[in-house]
């Protein structure tokens, strides 16, 4: 594998390319020290191991990296070193510029992409919530570097479409294997308990079924059967399951405003809310909250 | 026309079953809430969550089914899972999470009351094995861990009275399911002292006792107009899941035993007589006044085999387990009775009966060089009906029986229902109601509305299908092995101690 460096204003090759901050391969042989201290990452980076053994510490927590490995360094994570410089080795890797991409993981790539905004918006949230930085095995990841590189070298016909569909194929790819490597797809009620958790601790996300389906590792059609088959409900109603049974809590033991409580729990709005509300108790909130706040 | 709708508010998920006044089963739905194990040990459920999930299938359930196609709701009648806890404060406001049967937190004051003379008296007054699993210890532990829950705590409740008093606004426990919390007295019908000392409560902190055919309760006025029920709609407060099954499956008498395998299991025997088991291995429940359902449980069911699934079946699919099963359980009759001697005990996750040691662990034990993997497959099969059986041995001898009907999701696959007509040398028989709870509550309904004199005219309608007779050659290759599994069982106690302390769980 040739090595090379491309970057961003500096390197021509990546004008057509403005959200592509550097793409690489390099083959490290010397220590140079300070070199790859720990610092704030500002970019979506993946990194894939070629060659040698790495120990990196990625969002706080250390890894070996060996070849096939492939890192995924998300917006404000921390990332680096703590010998402060990269191992002996060879590594390629692609730094991503999207649009958004915010700490709670909403993710908007650009209109460079062809992955629709709902299934953009479900390969951050599964990102940022899983926080898996390392990927073992996977060598797929390489291969797909390994062809961007190429286009951006031989600049054939159609070549701008094609690396961006490179790129788009490398997050698909590395999203699929994360839910996979998740939940080895074995333990359905195991995986419906963690995206259970992941719910409850973001309530207020207004959550889409491809979202969920991702986090379980399933297509949304398949999802959603195998949802209604274990739990009776559709994935957006045992959802509004929760929403209430947190709002009943917080209607019983605060004294919080009912639109406040209704902004929490995930509905978007106070009259919503109670629709929701009165059509499944036949009670108001407000009626509810004075129904259970005197003796039985 | 009228129907009788049943509720069973069970471990893992709410199931609806609505039948015609003569039996005839008009339509099932479910709805599922979650387990929380905030700790290893811990195993806890919101009841409000519950009580939306109930009232939402509910809701869509009579909707769809009963209202749209001009079924008139004659009677509602409710069973739930047992030894579940739930403190509520004096608004009846919940404390927290409801605690489960599964919750294991209580080990040391179960221990501790092991240990004292009146362990034996609690034993046989209330009908409930000592364990971490009674209200009894869990009330305790609160006392000892949960102090200022415990000192805000009005009433000690079920998650079943929950919903009730939610649905009703009355807050009462049937007989039977508190005869199910250790601190009931099965014999004078009414809240026991020494297990009330023992726990650290007055009778004033747990619900009112009625029997199991308390129908005076009234929906509130809200969820007559949200679920379109009329005020007179009759609510029958029911029993346990455990005493409905055994109903239901028409276990009534002398010489008839009933086996359910879910992911859990039970043998359970019925009479007018309790069981007294010198070693405390048996529960004693109410069905209903004079009435128990007797037996012992096994953590150590379906779960198991599913365990085994996941870790060496083949998935064809994401999340195929039922078809994993399905093929394992194939490829375990390619192997003979008995496995050629390859033993398995089930104990993964710890055993309540007949050993009742939390700590007891699972084992593959006589492996030679020729066993293949069929064999190790039949063999965790026959290492869960093995552990079924012990139970059963133990019951006979202080009750006969002669037939067996089986029940649950994994009772039902042939192979499992003829390995256990194997096993006890009697012919077994196959629930021929889909679900042998809602059947138990709409006999019990049926009863309370006149329809039969009695629970025992009631029982003898069940009706029972496809005969498995018992192989007595195969009976015989069991035994031996049987002797072997019994023997280890007992033998390895030591050394489950000593693995489950390295284990740390």
């Amino acid at each position: 594998m040739s090595q090379f460096f491309l970057q961003q204003q500096k390197s021509a090759e990546l004008n057509p390319f403005p959200h592509v901050i550097e793409l690489a391969c390099q083959k490290i042989q010397h220590i140079q020290f300070n070199s790859f201290a720990l610092r704030q990452s500002s970019r979506l980076q993946i990194f894939y191991i070629n060659e040698g053994r790495f120990e990196w510490i990625i969002n706080g927590k250390a890894f070996t990296l060996y070849p096939g490995d492939t890192a995924v360094i998300l917006p404000q994570q921390e990332f680096g070193s703590d010998k402060s410089f990269l191992d002996l080795g060879i590594i390629s890797w692609i730094a991503l510029a999207p649009l958004q991409f915010t700490v709670a993981g909403d993710l908007s790539l650009g209109t460079w992409s062809g992955l629709p905004k709902n299934e953009t918006r479900s390969i951050g949230k599964l990102l940022s919530l899983n926080q898996v930085s390392v990927l073992s095995k996977l060598e797929a990841a390489g291969h797909i570097l390994q062809c961007m590189q190429k286009e951006m070298a031989e600049q054939e016909i159609g070549y701008t479409v094609r690396v961006n569909q490179l790129i788009d194929e490398l997050l698909i790819t590395i999203v699929r294997h994360l839910t996979r490597q998740n939940n080895l797809q074995r333990d359905f009620p195991q995986s419906f308990m963690q995206l259970e958790q992941s719910l409850r601790s973001n309530l207020d996300h207004q959550w889409l079924v491809e979202e969920m389906a991702v986090m379980v590792g399933l297509g949304t059609t398949a999802f959603t059967e195998k949802v209604k088959n274990y739990t009776g409900f559709s994935p957006l109603h045992y959802l509004i399951n929760i929403r209430i049974a947190e709002a009943i809590k917080l209607l019983k033991n605060s004294s919080k405003q009912v639109t406040d409580i209704a902004l929490e729990t995930g509905f978007y709005s106070s009259q919503h809310f109670s629709t929701t509300f009165k059509k499944l108790t036949g009670y108001t909130p407000r009626q509810f909250r004075t129904n259970n706040s005197k003796k039985i | 026309m009228d129907c009788i709708i049943t509720i069973d508010i069970g471990t893992s998920a709410v199931r609806i079953f609505a039948f015609e006044m003569n039996g005839t089963a008009i339509g099932f739905a479910k709805g599922s809430y979650p387990t929380f194990h905030t700790e290893p040990i811990y195993s806890e459920q919101d009841p409000e969550q519950v009580f939306i999930t109930v009232l939402y299938v509910l809701k869509n359930f009579l909707t769809e089914k009963i209202n749209a196609k001009k079924y008139k709701v004659a009677a509602i009648c409710f069973s739930a899972a047992m030894h579940s806890v739930l403190p509520v404060d004096k608004n009846g406001v919940p404390l927290g999470n409801a605690i489960t049967w599964a919750d294991n937190r209580g080990k040391q004051e179960a221990d501790d009351l092991k240990k004292l003379p009146m362990a034996k008296t609690i034993y046989d007054a209330t009908g409930t094995p000592i364990h971490p699993m009674s209200p009894l210890i869990k009330i305790a532990w609160i006392k000892r861990h949960d102090k200022e829950r415990f000192s805000k705590t009005d009433k000690f409740i079920a998650i079943k009275n929950y919903i009730i008093q939610q649905l009703t606004g009355e807050c009462v426990i049937d007989y039977s399911l508190a005869s199910a919390t250790g601190l009931f007295n099965i014999h004078k019908l009414q809240w026991d002292d020494d297990a009330l000392a023992y726990a650290g409560i007055s009778a004033d902190k747990l619900p009112a006792a009625v029997p199991v055919f308390y129908s005076s309760l009234q929906l509130r006025r809200e969820y007559q107009v949200s679920l379109g029920l009329p005020k007179k709609t009759k609510i029958i407060i029911g029993a346990s899941d455990g005493c409905m099954a055994t109903l239901g499956a028409g276990v009534w008498g002398e010489g008839k035993a009933t086996i359910t395998i879910e992911q859990s299991g039970a043998v359970r025997v019925a009479g007018n007589k309790v069981i007294r088991d010198s070693k405390q291995r048996f529960f004693n429940y109410l069905l209903t006044e004079g009435y128990y359902v007797s037996g012992g449980p096994t953590n150590n069911g379906g779960v198991i085999f599913e365990w085994f699934a996941k870790q060496f079946g083949v998935f064809n699919e994401a999340y195929g387990i039922d078809d994993s099963i399905h093929r394992l359980i194939k490829d375990a009759m390619q192997a003979p009775p008995g496995s050629d001697g390859l033993l398995f005990l089930p104990y993964l996750l710890g055993e309540r009966a007949p050993l009742w040691n939390a700590n007891a662990r699972g084992a593959y034990f006589g492996i030679n060089i020729k066993h293949e993997q069929k064999h190790f497959i039949r063999a965790t099969l026959e290492g869960i009906l093995y552990e079924i059986y012990s139970i059963g041995k133990i019951l006979e001898e202080h009750r006969a029986f002669s037939t067996l009907s089986i029940n649950g999701s994994f009772a039902a696959y042939p192979l499992w229902a003829q390995i256990i007509a194997d096993m006890f040398g009697k012919p077994v028989s196959v629930n021929n109601s889909y679900d042998s709870i809602g059947t138990g509550a709409l006999l019990l309904s049926q009863t309370e509305m006149g329809l039969y004199r009695n629970l025992e005219d009631a029982a003898k309608t069940v009706s029972l299908q496809a005969s498995y007779e018992p192989n007595k050659n195969d009976h015989q290759v069991y035994m031996r092995y049987f002797s072997v599994f019994e023997k280890l069982s007992h033998k390895l106690k030591d050394e489950f101690e000593e693995i489950a302390l390295l284990q740390n769980v």
